[in-house]
């Protein structure tokens, strides 16, 4: 998507097809480069417009962005998963449910 | 939320720091990064491809191995190395040589993890040192090649659970 986007401004439509996404899907997947500041999104009429954030990024800081979306994904799962393990254990010294014990 | 996001930085020629908060103790992002039925959950590989190995002893001197298979090859991506420095929950530091079925060993890094944590907001700090500007540089651009559209399938999986 975001190789797409490198080509100029686009609506969500022409991002969606050639990824064979749905148009919801590809508005969840925008919403999360927005969220990533990577990607700005306009609406005009019946139109989403969506482009890369106009900074003039050099070569090395666009592997560097893209590289930090990438990384910033796994880390929204393992925040997914720390939910998870502070929902098993309730209290500040609780633990009895959770399978994280006072393992490490 | 008030935790800040990753940041990424390149201090030095051969290394990737990255930096992010995590609202939970550190000990449970200690839990979180080292046990692999955790690890499974977030260390997600690009869309088609399933993780098919994560086992690891931590301890220092002891092993940890990840592996991916892309439906045609398993492993297609291996990667594996060395504990050499564990203090839970506050520093982990292993060895990492990514191998992949189309092109071999990629070459080797250090991977030091420090966790500090503050009012039950936990910081880490990545620090990833290669062995040259080129091999850094080749990280940071395999996340262009074949990281951006990694784990949509999840993400899109975990969406759709959340209706």
């Amino acid at each position: 998507m975001i190789r797409r986007l490198a080509g100029g401004e686009r609506n969500l439509t022409s991002l969606a097809g050639p990824l064979r996404m749905t148009f919801p899907a590809a508005s969840k997947h925008v919403r999360v480069l927005e969220r990533a500041e990577l990607v700005t999104r306009r609406v005009s009429g019946r139109e989403h417009l969506c482009r890369l954030r106009a900074t003039p990024l050099g070569e090395a800081t666009r592997w560097t962005e893209q590289f930090r979306a990438h990384w910033e994904e796994r880390f929204r799962a393992l925040d997914a998963v720390l939910e998870d393990l502070k929902a098993a254990e309730p209290g500040p010294r609780g633990g009895r449910r959770g399978a994280s014990g006072s393992r490490g | 939320m008030s935790t800040t996001g990753l940041q990424v930085s390149t201090p030095t020629d051969t290394t990737i720091v990255m930096t992010r908060e995590f609202r939970a103790p550190r000990r449970m992002v200690w839990d979180a990064m080292t046990r692999p039925d955790l690890m499974r959950r977030w260390l997600f590989s690009p869309p088609g491809w399933a993780m098919t190995r994560c086992e690891g002893d931590v301890r220092v001197g002891g092993k940890y191995r990840w592996e991916w298979s892309d439906g045609e090859n398993d492993p297609a991506l291996s990667i594996h190395g060395e504990y050499t420095e564990v203090r839970p929950p506050e520093r982990l530091v292993h060895t990492e040589t990514m191998e992949m079925s189309r092109c071999g060993p990629c070459g080797t890094l250090v991977a030091a993890l420090d966790l500090t944590e503050t009012g039950g907001v936990t910081r880490m700090r990545m620090t990833l040192t290669f062995d040259s500007r080129e091999a850094r540089d080749g990280a940071l651009k395999s996340g262009m090649e074949h990281g951006m559209e990694a784990g949509y399938r999840t993400l899109d999986a975990q969406l759709a659970a959340r209706g």
